[in-house]
C-alpha cells in the first residue's frame, strides 16, 4: 500500500457549543455515517475559539482544522459568531503571509438543525485533506529545533 | 525648530502645565568621560593600549558621542531642557513611555511625538488606556527618519496634537494602498511554502528578547499571554515552534491596533522584518473595514466591535 | 619571527572542515547585518564591515535551548531518558577578542558547585579562532574593563589581519594548533596593534560607587528609559542566567534549559505573587551589580568583555557603557 493510499487525514474541528456540537450530535441520532478523522473539540461560542488553537493543532499533527459555529443570527450569546467573523477576516491574511496553507482551515456555520450539512463538511474535508496530502509544512517547523 | 521645541517644553514646566517632558535627548558632546581622568592601572601589561581617542587612529570610528544613539529624556525641570534634540535618529516611539509606571510616577507628561507616533494616541485613547485630557502632545513636523515606513508617510505633520512644531517640506499627497502594502504585495506574491520557508529561516533568529514587545505602544498587558503559565499556551522556547508561535501571537494581538511605527522591526537585534507580519494585517483591516489603525479618532475598533454585514467568502 | 597563511587558505580549511562535518561558526551578513551563525560554507565568512556582529558566540557555547533529558509519566513513576551525548566538534572563526573571553568566564558559574556536564562538553568540542580588532565602534570600550584589540582570554588561535589578504596566526593553546598544523608559513611581517577603543570610565571609580551605591538615587533616574526587554542580555557575551522548562503533552516531554534575563518582570516573580524586584530600575542595578561586584567578588573575574553590544542593540541606547560613564562622571565631580 502506498503512502497516500494510508494516509488518514487528522481532522481538528473546533466547534460551539449550541449550534454545531448539537448538529453532529443530531447526525450521529440520525445514523448518517461521516469519516471518522474528525476529532471534535467543544467550546462554548466560536467567539472562544483562540486562533491559538488553530496553531496549536498544526503544531500536534493536524492536517486539518474545521472550526463551525451558530449561523449568524443565531449566536446563544448574541454577537459572539459576528466577532469571531471579524476575527477569522483578519487572521487569514496572517496565515496567508505566515505561509501557512489556508485551504486547510476551514470555517463553517452549521446549526443544531443541520446534522446533513454537518455529515457533508466533514466528508468534503475529509476528502480533499485526503488530496492535499498530511500537512507537513508547519509540522517540520516546529519539530525542527532552532 | 528645535529651540521652538525647547522654548515650549520650558514654558510647559515653568507654567506648571506638565511635570514631566518625555523627549529626545542625547549624550551632550563634550561631557563625554575624559579619558586623561583615567589612571591607566588597572589595564593588564599583555595588551598594549593606550587611551588615545579612536578618532585619531585608523579605525572606523563614529566616535563622539554626538553620533551616538539619540534616546527618550524625561526632563523635570525648565533648566534642563537644552537636553532635548530634533534630528533624523529620533526614531522612538515615546508615547510607550505613558503605560509605563515609573514613567506615570513622574506626574503629569508632555509627550513629543512625530506625526506616526500620535496615531498611537489614538488608538490607546480609543481602547481606554489614555485620558487625553491628561497628556500634552507635542507634534514635531518631520519629512524623513529614513526608516521603510517613512517612504508611505502620508503624516509628516501630527494630526490631534496639542502643538505642532516646525513645518514640514515633504509632500502630503495622499498615499494609494497600493504604495502602503506594497512590501507585503510584493512578499504575498511568491508562493506559500516559498513564504514559510522564509519566516522558517528568519524566525530561527529569533532568541526571544521581547524587545519587540517591550517597545511596542500597543502592547500594554500588564501580564502578556506568553508569560502565562497556567496553562502555557506560546512554548517560551526560542525554537522554531515557540517563535512562530509567539510571532503570530504578537502580530495577531495587534490585528488593526498596529498604527505602523514600526518599533519592533527597528529594535529587532536580529533583523527580522517583522514589519511583514504587521502590514499583512493593516491590509486586511484596511480592505475589508476601510481601517487604518490611529486614522480616525471617532471610528470604532475593529477588533472588539462588528457588523451584520461583514462581508467575507470563505465561510461556507 | 611570525606565522602566516592567507585568506584564501582559511577559506579553503574552512570549506574543508565543513566537508568533514564539523559545525563551523562564524560572522556572517544577514539582512545586511553582521551575525554570527553556523556557516554553510566558507563564503558567508564575513571579516569586515561593521566593528563586531550583533550578537555574541555565547550561542555555540551555551544555547538558547537546550535539552536537558526526556520525561515520560508512568503509572507508579517517571520514566526519563538521556539526551543524546554531543559528539560533532566545532569551531567559531573570526570571533572577536570580547566574545573569546565569555569560556573563561562562564567556566566558573558552570563549575562552581556543579559541573555543569553539558557545557563542559561543549567548552571541550568547542575551538575558538579569533580575529585581533582593528575597528571599533562608538559602543565598544572593551579597554575601560581592562581587555583590548587582541586579548588573549578564551581563544585558542588568534588571527591578525595584515595586508593584501594575508593573516598573521598566533596559535595559544595545544588545540589551535592541531587545527593549523601544517598550513602556514613563518614570515618577518608581524602585525601591529592598535590602541583599542577609547576608555569610557573609570573601573575604580565604578567599583568604588559600587561599593556603597546600592540604594544610590542615579539608579531610577538611569534606568528610567529601560523598556524592560532582554536585548541585552541575549546578545551579551557574558550574561547566562537560564530558566528550567517542561515542555510536553500528554504526559512526556523533555525538561530544557532556556535563556532568561533579570531585565523581565517574570525573572523574579515568586509564585505567591511577590516580587523582589518589582521595579525596572531595580533591574537594572542587579545587571550592573552582578557584573561589576557581585560576579567579581565570587570569582574574581568582571562579569563583562566591553564588547558594547548592550548599548548597540538596546532600543533606547541603555546598557553598560552609558550607565558606567554617568557613574564614572558623577563621582568625578
Amino acid at each position: 500500500m502506498s503512502e497516500t493510499e494510508s494516509f488518514e487525514p487528522k481532522i481538528v474541528a473546533y466547534v460551539c457549543n449550541w449550534c454545531t456540537y448539537l448538529g453532529a450530535d443530531l447526525a450521529g441520532t440520525n445514523r448518517l455515517e461521516y469519516p471518522a478523522n474528525v476529532r471534535i473539540v467543544r467550546l462554548p461560542c466560536t467567539g472562544r475559539i483562540d486562533f491559538n488553537l488553530i496553531i496549536k493543532a498544526f503544531e500536534m499533527g493536524g492536517d486539518a482544522v474545521l472550526i463551525s459555529g451558530c449561523h449568524p443570527g443565531d449566536c446563544h450569546y448574541t454577537a459572539g459568531n459576528y466577532h469571531a467573523r471579524r476575527r477569522w477576516m483578519l487572521f487569514r491574511q496572517l496565515l496567508e503571509a505566515v505561509g501557512i496553507e489556508t485551504e486547510r482551515v476551514q470555517f463553517t456555520w452549521i446549526s443544531a438543525a443541520e446534522g446533513k450539512k454537518w455529515q457533508k463538511v466533514v466528508d468534503e474535508l475529509t476528502e480533499k485533506t485526503r488530496t492535499l496530502g498530511p500537512y507537513v509544512g508547519y509540522r517540520e517547523v516546529c519539530e525542527a529545533n532552532g | 525648530m528645535i529651540e521652538t521645541l525647547r522654548d515650549t517644553c520650558r514654558q510647559l514646566l515653568r507654567d506648571g502645565k506638565v511635570d514631566v517632558i518625555i523627549g529626545y535627548g542625547q549624550d551632550p558632546v563634550g561631557q563625554a568621560f575624559s579619558p586623561s581622568d583615567v589612571a591607566q592601572a588597572f589595564s593588564p601589561s599583555d595588551v598594549a593600549r593606550a587611551s588615545s581617542p579612536c578618532s585619531s587612529t585608523q579605525a572606523r570610528c563614529p566616535g563622539s558621542d554626538a553620533d551616538g544613539p539619540v534616546f527618550p529624556v524625561f526632563i523635570q525641570r525648565p533648566e534642563d531642557v537644552d537636553q532635548l534634540v530634533w534630528n533624523n535618529r529620533c526614531y522612538a516611539n515615546l508615547s510607550v513611555y505613558l503605560k509605563r509606571p515609573e514613567i506615570r510616577a513622574l506626574g503629569r507628561p508632555a509627550v513629543v511625538v512625530k506625526g506616526c507616533d500620535q496615531r498611537a494616541l489614538v488608538v490607546l485613547e480609543k481602547e481606554s488606556q489614555l485620558d487625553r485630557s491628561q497628556v500634552h502632545v507635542i507634534g514635531m513636523a518631520c519629512d524623513s527618519m529614513n526608516r521603510p515606513k517613512c517612504e508611505t508617510c502620508d503624516v509628516h505633520e501630527p494630526r490631534g496634537t496639542d502643538v505642532v512644531i516646525g513645518k514640514a517640506a515633504s509632500n502630503t499627497n495622499a498615499i494609494s494602498a497600493d504604495q502602503r502594502y506594497s512590501a507585503i504585495n510584493a512578499f504575498l506574491a511568491r508562493s506559500s511554502s516559498e513564504r514559510l520557508a522564509y519566516w522558517r529561516q528568519e524566525l530561527a533568529r529569533c532568541v526571544k528578547c521581547y524587545a519587540c514587545r517591550q517597545v511596542c505602544p500597543m502592547c500594554y498587558c500588564p501580564r502578556c499571554i506568553v508569560d502565562k503559565n497556567r496553562p502555557q499556551v506560546i512554548s517560551t522556547s526560542a525554537t522554531l515552534k515557540g517563535n512562530f508561535a509567539w510571532h503570530i501571537t504578537r502580530a495577531f494581538h495587534l490585528a488593526a491596533r498596529c498604527v505602523g511605527c514600526e518599533e519592533c522591526t527597528r529594535v529587532c537585534p536580529m533583523g527580522i522584518d517583522l514589519r511583514l507580519l504587521n502590514l499583512s494585517l493593516a491590509q486586511a483591516a484596511e480592505e475589508n473595514f476601510a481601517f487604518r489603525a490611529g486614522d480616525d479618532p471617532q471610528a470604532e475598533p475593529v477588533v472588539g466591535s462588528y457588523a451584520l454585514q461583514d462581508k467575507e467568502s470563505f465561510i461556507q | 619571527m611570525s606565522e602566516i597563511f592567507s585568506f584564501a587558505t582559511l577559506r579553503r580549511l574552512v570549506d574543508q572542515w565543513i566537508t568533514e562535518g564539523r559545525h563551523v561558526a562564524g560572522p556572517r551578513l544577514v539582512n545586511d547585518r553582521l551575525l554570527y551563525g553556523w556557516l554553510e560554507s566558507a563564503g558567508q565568512l564575513t571579516l569586515d564591515g561593521e566593528a563586531r556582529p550583533r550578537n555574541s558566540i555565547k550561542e555555540f557555547l551555551f544555547p538558547r535551548h537546550e535539552k536537558l533529558y526526556g520525561y515520560k509519566l508512568g503509572r507508579k513513576r517517571v520514566e526519563l531518558t538521556e539526551v543524546a551525548p554531543l559528539v560533532d566538534e566545532q569551531i567559531v572563526i573570526a570571533a572577536r577578542p570580547c566574545d573569546a573571553a565569555l569560556g573563561p568566564i562562564l567556566d566558573h558559574v558552570f563549575n562552581w558547585d556543579y559541573a555543569d556536564a553539558t557545557y563542559n562538553r561543549r567548552r571541550e568540542l568547542t575551538t575558538l579562532v579569533t580575529l585581533a580588532c582593528q575597528s571599533y565602534d562608538a559602543q565598544c570600550f572593551c579597554t575601560s574593563v581592562g581587555s583590548g584589540p587582541d586579548d588573549p582570554r578564551g581563544s585558542d588561535v588568534m588571527l591578525y589581519a595584515l595586508d593584501e589578504g594575508i593573516l598573521e596566526i598566533r596559535c595559544l593553546t595545544e588545540k589551535g594548533r592541531r587545527l593549523f598544523a601544517g598550513q602556514t608559513e613563518p614570515s618577518d611581517l608581524e602585525a601591529q596593534v592598535g590602541a583599542g577603543p577609547e576608555i569610557r570610565f573609570d573601573l575604580d571609580k565604578v567599583g568604588e560607587f559600587l561599593e556603597g551605591g546600592f540604594e544610590d538615587a542615579q539608579w531610577p533616574e538611569m534606568a528610567r528609559r529601560c523598556l524592560g526587554c532582554g536585548a541585552c542580555a541575549y546578545t551579551c557575551p557574558t550574561c547566562h542566567c537560564f530558566d528550567i522548562v517542561d515542555e510536553g503533552a500528554g504526559g512526556q516531554g523533555v525538561r530544557a534549559r532556556n535563556w532568561d534575563a533579570c531585565q523581565f518582570g517574570m525573572f523574579t516573580l515568586h509564585a505567591a505573587g511577590h516580587n523582589p524586584r518589582s521595579q525596572q530600575a531595580q533591574r537594572q542595578r542587579q545587571r550592573i551589580y552582578h557584573k561589576f561586584r557581585v560576579y567579581p567578588q565570587k570569582f574574581g573575574t568582571l562579569l563583562c568583555t566591553g564588547c558594547g553590544n548592550c548599548t548597540r542593540n538596546c532600543p533606547v541606547g541603555l546598557g553598560v557603557r552609558p550607565v558606567l560613564s554617568a557613574i564614572s562622571r558623577s563621582s568625578t565631580k
